[in-house]
């Protein structure tokens, strides 16, 4: 029993951290109509952004986390003009070569960290979040886990209150109803796809810098992440953002009890069969929510 | 195709124009073309020159069978890298497994792609483009893993297969093994490229696949099965990667999961096929070749893979952005210096903020 | 001695709390030019859809030629000789006018399809353009094209949504006289269209829908006359005739 709360504990942590890197890419999945195949790629070089600051200045990585946040920031806002212009242009197709270009980012990101890195893991170096909380009569849980879970509630709930309680949250949303209305309200299309985009990047890179702090820095880690955003809009339903939190503790969760009772080695088949199989079976997510994707 | 005049280098154009007739003669250049592929072994080429022909030659082959479901279906296949890991893997199962000689083996791998690729099909074609391209990508991923943990498929430790031509199926003269692997590739991946241009270029099925692909609802309302011709698109270029996959498994004679079912050969089979022109029968052929010598370059003077996977990852946003046409439009004009600087222009209106 | 073609018996679809199709019955007698109209919003092309097997009716039944095509796919009703267009013209973009007939799954009957194609051109007298590309035509030559495209099937009955939209007056004369001339051949045409001139001159019997319901059928000059049918387009108090012209 001590051990089921226990993992479930760890579970619900590790749900946090996925929520934070789901729901931003649920966002712009709303706000592009782009699935972003860089999703993962994100949470890798963001943990090796991590890594790199925080041995570089000589920090705990957890003080580099804002730096990390406003750098992908900075670069999301720059990265979404080319997706806007794809989807946008004249091409058969437009949705899906969008598609296919965040494919092309996501190779870029990979090649270009495996070769300035090499193909080792790196330690996200952190002080403080290392040893155990011990919890009487349950356990001892990884300060780092800890942490980590508590930073994904609380980015999620930041982001979830400039989206529903800003202004500027608000254009982001109504671009999201409908882009053209959302034009002829005279909201500038351009900067708040930005905006959106570049807070996607930023949370998904910071939740790299968490998850690196965890597990170390992988340049082969992206992919994971990749199915784990997938995973959790399809099982949300796709573009419905509050389905991600019960979608992201699920897969923490589930993650963490098929590690400790069943076998840490089927976890990817297990994961990627189950995206392919909710895909069919429930097109509009578990919760029925979604929009329909056939 | 045969009509677009100055499309080419005038030194070219002398080669293959014909005066009295009304284009290029193209008979006569692909003509020259085959006598060349088929004599090579004979003209001095040695074991690496040969080594360097047979990949390029597969990737052509696989680029063009992408080509068949994404290109001409419009369909992002992101998974098709697990047929080829399947027919690999068939392959190498048969050989080892069931002491079955390679031609027979073959034969299974595309019956297995087959077999696979409907049982997939029919329900992952139902959903719409971009879901249907994560769908792919995690049963592609799902095979993977699968392939790891499975007895069958050795697991981490992988397959190894017989190295020597007594395993083919038919006795040979004793010529060196890369000579036989050569023409092997060669039939294989010139079957794809003439059955796909035979099938989609001059066929009623290939209109019938545009059509499709342009616009479903009309396509259904004029008494096209839309269901039925993507399912048959599917499994035909599924198959065509099988059995390229198995090829490929008795030239490499070591099957090992991360290798014939990494994601990288799905994403080169993309790229190929989008940097030479998507849906053309040329795109591929020019894609497959250009990319894969700037593989084995960028090996030989980088020393390394992994720049190659950035630079792969930097042509795609080009193509994607500049070029959609791919090579093919640069050539034929479809793209031109205006297209890109009005593309470059309405880019730069992107990052208009105020 | 009048055939049915096309039967309907209380057709109806929903959307949610939108009934689109409210129990429609309606009967085409073959060799008729069919006029539909209505509101925007009235359910005409819901009733294309339905007819075509686009959508599934909820309820009702669609007999078609004796046979009941309620739960068809559009491929197999297209290739039974009920075809349609629809109201954004739809080419094959990227390929020659003659692969877009070619591309079209005509019935074994027609045994030569170059042979049909080239004839159906020559009919439309759009022969000239045969090779040229379908993304590079003007939108009446794509109008052509479309009625070429169904022509491929050698159709009964074609549904037309709207032939007349966008299109200059010389063309429009031209399309309508192929019609015309289709028709006097033996097929049946069911055609929406909001050019009240057109239905006018070309259509035998005119079916009023409104909100979903069949609300009058009758010779042009009857639905027009029809208070309902005023109703329905203009409100109270208005004059029909005033406001057409």
């Amino acid at each position: 029993m001590d051990l089921f709360i226990q993992t479930l504990i760890n579970g619900l942590l590790l749900g946090g951290i996925y929520i934070s890197v789901g729901i931003g890419f649920a966002l712009v999945f709303g706000v592009l109509e782009v699935i972003d195949f860089a999703v993962g790629e994100y949470v890798m070089v963001g943990a090796f952004a991590g890594s790199v600051l925080a041995a570089g200045l000589g920090i705990d990585a957890l003080f580099v986390v804002p730096l990390v946040f406003v750098a992908f920031y900075a670069i999301g806002f720059f990265v979404q003009p080319f997706l806007h212009h794809v989807t946008t242009s004249n091409v058969p197709m437009p949705i899906l070569m969008a598609l296919v270009f965040t494919f092309g980012v996501a190779f870029f990101a990979r090649g270009g960290i495996l070769t300035t890195f090499g193909p080792n893991t790196r330690e996200v170096p952190t002080s403080i979040a290392t040893g155990g909380v011990t919890v009487s009569a349950i356990g001892t849980f990884p300060v780092a886990r800890v942490l980590t879970g508590i930073f994904g509630i609380v980015a999620v709930a930041a982001f979830l209150y400039y989206l529903y309680n800003t202004k500027g949250g608000l254009a982001i949303r109504a671009i999201a109803e409908d882009r053209t209305d959302a034009r002829l309200m005279g909201i500038n299309i351009a900067r708040y796809q930005s905006v959106a985009y570049g807070m996607y990047a930023g949370l998904t890179a910071t939740a790299g810098v968490f998850i690196g702090i965890i597990f170390a820095a992988d340049p082969g880690m992206g992919m994971q992440y990749t199915a784990f955003a997938f995973f959790m809009v399809v099982l949300a339903g796709m573009g419905y953002l509050p389905g991600i939190i019960v979608s992201g503790l699920v897969l923490g969760v589930a993650q963490a009890m098929f590690s400790t009772y069943v076998s840490g080695a089927w976890v990817f088949f297990v994961l990627f069969a189950l995206v392919y199989v909710v895909l069919l079976v429930s097109p509009q997510g578990i919760l029925g929510r979604g929009e329909p994707v056939s | 195709m045969s009509k677009r005049e100055g499309s080419l280098p005038p030194r070219l154009e002398s080669i293959v124009y014909t005066a009295d007739g009304d284009g290029y003669d193209w008979r006569l250049a692909w003509g020259i073309v085959a006598v060349l592929l088929v004599a090579i072994p004979w003209l001095g080429a040695g074991t690496f020159e040969l080594r360097i022909l047979i990949g390029v030659l597969m990737w052509i082959g696989l680029a063009q069978s992408w080509n068949m479901i994404g290109g001409y279906a419009g369909y992002l296949d992101f998974g098709h890298g697990a047929y080829f890991g399947i027919g690999a893997f068939v392959t190498g199962i048969a050989m080892v497994s069931l002491s079955l000689p390679f031609l027979p083996a073959l034969v299974l791998a595309g019956i297995f792609g087959a077999v696979f690729a409907y049982a997939i099909g029919v329900p992952t074609l139902r959903l719409k483009g971009a879901y249907f391209a994560i769908a792919t990508w995690a049963f592609a991923e799902a095979m993977r893993q699968l392939a790891l943990l499975l007895d069958i498929t050795g697991g981490t430790s992988g397959l190894t297969l017989p190295s020597t031509m007594a395993a083919f199926g038919i006795p040979l003269p004793d010529l060196p093994r890369v000579i036989y692997l050569y023409y092997i590739m060669l039939v294989l991946s010139v079957g794809v490229v003439v059955l796909t241009y035979v099938l989609f270029e001059h066929h009623e099925f290939g209109y019938k696949v545009k059509a499709v692909r342009d616009n479903e609802d009309a396509a259904e309302s004029l008494g096209i099965d839309a269901t039925r011709i993507k399912r048959q698109v599917y499994v035909l270029s599924c198959t065509t990667a099988a059995v390229l996959g198995g090829a490929y498994a008795f030239y490499i004679t070591f099957v090992h999961p991360q290798e014939v079912l990494d994601s990288m050969i799905t994403a080169q089979m993309v790229i190929m096929a989008l940097v030479g022109g998507l849906g053309t029968i040329l795109g591929p052929i020019i894609g497959g070749a250009l990319i894969f010598l700037l593989d084995r370059l960028s090996a030989l003077y980088f020393g390394s893979d992994t720049m190659y996977i950035s630079l792969m990852g930097l042509l795609i946003m080009l193509v994607v952005l500049f070029a959609p046409d791919g090579i093919v439009g640069l050539l034929t004009g479809e793209t031109d210096a205006s297209d890109i600087r009005s593309n470059l222009n309405s880019l730069l209106e992107k990052f208009k903020f105020q | 001695m009048t055939e049915t073609v096309l039967e309907t018996t209380n057709l109806t679809k929903r959307f949610g709390a939108l009934t689109a199709n409210d129990d429609i019955s309606l009967s085409v007698d073959r060799g008729e030019i069919r006029g539909i109209i209505g509101p925007n919003g009235s359910g005409k092309t819901t009733l294309f859809n339905n007819l075509t097997g686009f959508y599934t009716p909820d309820e009702g039944s669609i007999v078609f030629d004796g046979t009941d095509i309620t739960e068809w796919e559009p491929h197999r009703i297209a290739r039974a000789g009920m075809a349609r267009t629809f109201q954004i013209v739809s080419p094959f973009r990227n390929m020659t006018v003659t692969q877009n007939l070619l591309a079209v799954e005509a019935p074994d009957s027609i045994e030569d399809k170059h042979a049909r194609a080239r004839e159906i051109l020559e009919f439309l007298e759009i022969d000239h353009i045969a090779d040229n590309e379908a993304r590079g035509m003007s939108g009446g030559q794509q109008k052509l094209l479309e009625l070429a495209r169904v022509l491929m099937l050698d159709p009964d009955c074609i549904l037309l949504d709207e032939p007349s939209a966008g299109v200059n007056p010389a063309l429009e004369k031209r399309i309508l006289d192929h019609i015309q001339e289709l028709n006097d051949d033996g097929t049946t045409f069911i055609m929406v269209e909001h050019d009240m001139d057109v239905m006018r001159t070309i259509a035998d019997t005119v079916t009023v829908l409104d909100q979903g319901q069949l609300i009058a059928e009758g010779s042009f000059d009857e639905v027009t006359g029809n208070d309902r049918v005023r109703e329905a387009y203009l409100g109270r108090e208005v004059d029909l005739e005033e406001v057409l012209g």
